[in-house]
């Protein structure tokens, strides 16, 4: 039974709630915590990355159109005067590349060291700056929710902000680097990238978006390789098998045919993201009761996309066939502002995996895995102490979906002093059974001659009168 | 727990291997850059040729032939193949550069895996961040986020804690009488809860007057505020009053601990948690905690993740309590949490620890079952001592 089980039986009879390991110094905790970090790294360097290669291939670009204007020359009868006068031009433009070159590395310095300051930041924690960087890790955090939420002011504000807990010399330093130190601490320009495709969206303009998916292309079929690959496998069962009544037939044949054009057609490996952009340009031209406009944007741009999004697909064709919003839900919904919204939700997930990001804000995944590693039934008790964030409801109602803490080993809290209780302060009982910490009661016996009051039952009782519990 | 040791050190070196990693991109850049300059200026200077060739043929007599000179050229940057040249040097950038994000993934676990898939309210997180700027004297940013996010409440919150930072800027610059204000308005409640805050603020007032050295100011400051404590903190009074002897070598007195620079930060801190106590409110901002606490256990939680098996994945959005402990430091030691040591179990109204003759404590429910239901004495688990169930009393934490 379970007493063969335990594993130090006669060992705990002197030890009492020591924990079986050393907790980690703080130093250590907050080394380990650098793991966490995946995004603060990734982010500026997918930034880089993104800037380098685009200046590579701008440079590929414009050497080959050189080459191409000289084969040309070459094979054609040109004048003297022309010959001069073309080759001139070359020149100049070879030129004008170089400059150019010399501007985008200039570009791609300042991003090779942002992404040097966060490895130097990430390595700069030690013993005496704990604090400091612990609280610039939560800013960091903060920051992120804010941008991501399109909150850019308080974003922008808290990034800017001055710490307020430090001492003068720091103050002083913050003047002069904290706003260089600060961006490059954390991703402003990238969101304010991805701040004029939002805010474009919300005011219905769908260009800006489609330009950043054009920018991005290359980027964005990658990262769908696989999911298209299963997406395409899944659409031939699907259109083998549908019947769907309420599509418009001679559509739907269009969009058949669509799919084996088109299926093998590397136009067609887009991200869906833009699909749904043109769905929506579509829906726009279709709220306008421009049908024939409609119809001719979806052979165009739509179609493409068939073989991957059928069934959206064919709910979208069916709208055509109505006059003005039709009634019907599924199609309705089709029309509804918060498509737009929804279209804001997407861009935003697109362009956090574009970027490496986590797909949720850093503050809700620290924020939970905080509250499931606090939460116990206590918490939720109306005695439960102020110190502990799950007395304030708010917190409560946050955590209510998450899972309850699991504990192996006893952890006494003192009631009076609110001090987790161990070797050296070890619990001691009082002769009605309630439990407080040495320190504590020999505090009290010290101001009251040796005379313990119960804070809770109002006992009174010598201290000579209490035992020691061992509590393993 | 096994690599509390191992973990930091690794953590180190792969963040060195990252920067390794870095370092060559930064250097495949700059060759990349010379080599597209090399091949930029190469092709410029055989265009150039050309030019001067084209140009100079323009006296002499003999017919100009630049369509010989031009395909001269065009053959001549065939054989430099500067594209080519071009893709060499790219080839190995592109190569590191894909090289670092995966050396990220590998070393840099995503933190997202150990996330469940519900929705916090954004309306409640709001107003937790705003009510966190707001305790930490940020009033700027807290507004700013209440416009910004459209969250009408946290304002009452607002008012105490505005109240709270300017009692605290003045007792930075050791003015006192803000902090006095407050505790005379509040000065039943404060007494209700045990506080003696208010002594404590004027025993600062006091000490300030001695080091200022005028023994008139000290005895006048004793009359009208100190006195009406006398009777009931009779051994504060009589220390604070004794003082007055050594005004102007009060490095001598006996009571120089009154003295100390730190008893400001004690007394601010004091104050600091008196208050957020009187508004219901923890001295340390929740979300700091609840933050501090996540970072410590996010760790554990991955590898707890990382070791469930993939058709288990399920199963961890679903978890009423997690499977492992999640060790964190003292400071977030909020409840006292009784775990049997021979049932595993967490104790509870139902199942309360019980203390036996010989100080051991164990579950109800141990304690009946080694009885065979307090039928019969039984063997401590952890001495020899003999105990039956009776003897066993209740422990309250």
């Amino acid at each position: 039974m379970e007493m063969d089980s335990l594993p130090n039986g006669n060992s705990t009879t002197t030890s009492t709630t020591a924990p079986s390991t050393a907790p980690p110094s703080k130093l250590t905790q907050l080394t380990e915590s650098l793991k966490l970090e995946h995004q603060f790294l990734r982010v500026p360097f997918e930034h880089y990355k993104k800037t380098i290669r685009a200046n590579l291939r701008a440079v590929e670009k414009e050497v080959s159109s050189v080459i191409s204007a000289v084969n040309d020359y070459a094979d054609s009868d040109i004048s003297n005067d022309d010959a001069v006068q073309r080759l001139t031009s070359l020149v100049s433009r070879l030129q004008g590349l170089k400059r150019k070159m010399e501007e985008e590395r200039r570009t791609e310095n300042l991003q090779a060291e942002r992404c040097r300051a966060r490895i130097d930041h990430l390595e700069s924690p030690d013993a005496e700056n704990l604090t400091g960087w612990a609280n610039m890790r939560l800013k960091r955090i903060l920051v992120d929710y804010m941008l991501r939420m399109s909150y850019y002011d308080t974003g922008l504000k808290l990034a800017e902000s001055s710490n307020m807990l430090s001492d003068i010399t720091f103050l002083l330093r913050a003047l002069m680097i904290w706003q260089i130190e600060c961006q490059d601490l954390v991703d402003i320009d990238i969101y304010l990238e991805a701040k004029k495709v939002i805010d474009a969206l919300q005011n219905m303009e769908i260009a800006p978006a489609l330009a950043w998916c054009a920018e991005n292309k290359s980027r964005l079929k990658k990262l769908k390789h696989t999911q298209i690959k299963l997406l395409l496998a899944e659409t031939f069962a699907t259109v083998a098998s549908n019947s769907d009544p309420g599509v418009n037939i001679l559509e739907f044949n269009l969009v058949k045919h669509a799919i084996i054009v088109n299926a093998h057609c590397s136009y067609g490996w887009q991200s869906k993201f833009e699909f749904q952009l043109r769905l929506q340009e579509y829906i726009e031209l279709v709220r306008a009761e421009n049908h024939m406009g409609a119809i001719a944007y979806a052979r165009k741009y739509l179609a493409p996309w068939a073989a991957m999004h059928t069934k959206e697909m064919q709910q979208v064709f069916a709208t055509v066939a109505f006059k003005g919003i039709p009634e019907c839900s599924v199609y309705k919904a089709f029309f509804e502002p918060k498509q737009w919204d929804y279209l804001v939700e997407q861009f935003k997930q697109e362009f956090c995996r574009l970027y490496g990001m986590n797909p949720e804000p850093l503050l809700n995944i620290f924020l939970q895995a905080g509250l499931s590693s606090l939460k116990t039934p206590y918490c939720y008790e109306d005695d439960c102490t102020r110190e502990d964030p799950l007395s304030q409801e708010s917190f409560r109602k946050l955590a209510f979906p998450l899972p309850y803490s699991k504990q192996h080993h006893s952890k006494i809290v003192c009631y009076i002093t609110k001090e987790l209780m161990d070797a050296e302060n070890p619990p001691q009982v009082l002769p009605n059974g309630y439990v407080y910490s040495t320190k504590a009661l020999e505090e009290m016996a010290k101001r009251n001659d040796g005379k313990i009051t119960c804070p809770r039952t109002s006992l009174v009782c010598n201290y000579s009168e209490l035992v020691k519990a061992y509590i393993s | 727990m096994g690599d509390v040791i191992g973990f930091p050190l690794s953590t180190g070196m792969e963040l060195s291997n990252v920067k390794d990693a870095f370092d060559r991109v930064g250097k495949k850049q700059k060759l990349s850059f010379s080599k597209s300059h090399e091949v930029i200026n190469q092709v410029s200077h055989e265009i150039e040729q050309a030019l001067v060739k084209i140009q100079s043929d323009e006296d002499p007599m003999s017919p100009i032939d630049q369509k010989s000179i031009l395909t001269e050229l065009k053959h001549k940057l065939i054989t430099i193949a500067p594209l080519k040249q071009l893709e060499g040097s790219q080839k190995e950038l592109n190569l590191n550069l894909s090289k670092l994000p995966k050396l990220l993934e590998k070393s840099f676990p995503d933190i997202s895996m150990a996330y469940r898939n519900v929705d916090f309210d954004f309306h409640i997180v709001n107003q937790i961040l705003a009510s966190h700027f707001y305790h930490q004297g940020l009033f700027d940013l807290g507004d700013c986020l209440i416009n910004e996010a459209g969250e009408p409440e946290a304002a009452a919150l607002r008012y105490h804690l505005l109240e709270l930072h300017q009692i605290l800027e003045a007792m930075r610059i050791k003015n006192i009488e803000p902090a006095l204000k407050w505790v005379s308005t509040n000065r039943e409640k404060l007494i209700q809860t045990g506080s003696n805050l208010e002594l404590k603020l004027h025993q600062m007032q006091f000490v300030e007057i001695l080091k200022r050295g005028s023994r008139a100011d000290a005895l006048n400051y004793t009359k009208t505020h100190l006195a009406s404590f006398a009777s009931s903190h009779k051994k504060e009074f009589q220390k604070l009053t004794v003082c007055i002897i050594w005004i102007g070598r009060l490095e001598k007195c006996p009571h120089s601990e009154l003295f100390a620079p730190v008893c400001w930060e004690k007394l601010t801190e004091e104050l600091s948690r008196v208050f957020c106590n009187l508004i219901g409110l923890s001295l340390q901002s929740p979300l700091s905690v609840a933050i501090a606490a996540g970072i410590e256990g996010l760790p554990t939680l991955l590898k707890l993740v990382n070791v469930m098996a993939a058709a288990k994945k399920q199963e961890w959005q679903a978890l009423k309590q997690l499977p492992v402990p999640v060790e964190l430091g003292k400071e977030f030691q909020f409840h006292s949490i009784f775990v049997c040591p021979v049932s595993r179990e967490q104790g509870g109204e139902e199942n309360p620890p019980m203390l036996l003759p010989c100080l051991h404590v164990l579950c109800k429910q141990s304690i009946m079952k080694l009885s065979k239901g307090s039928s019969r004495t039984f063997k401590c688990p952890y001495c020899p001592a003999e105990a039956s169930a009776v003897v066993c009393r209740q422990l309250y934490f």
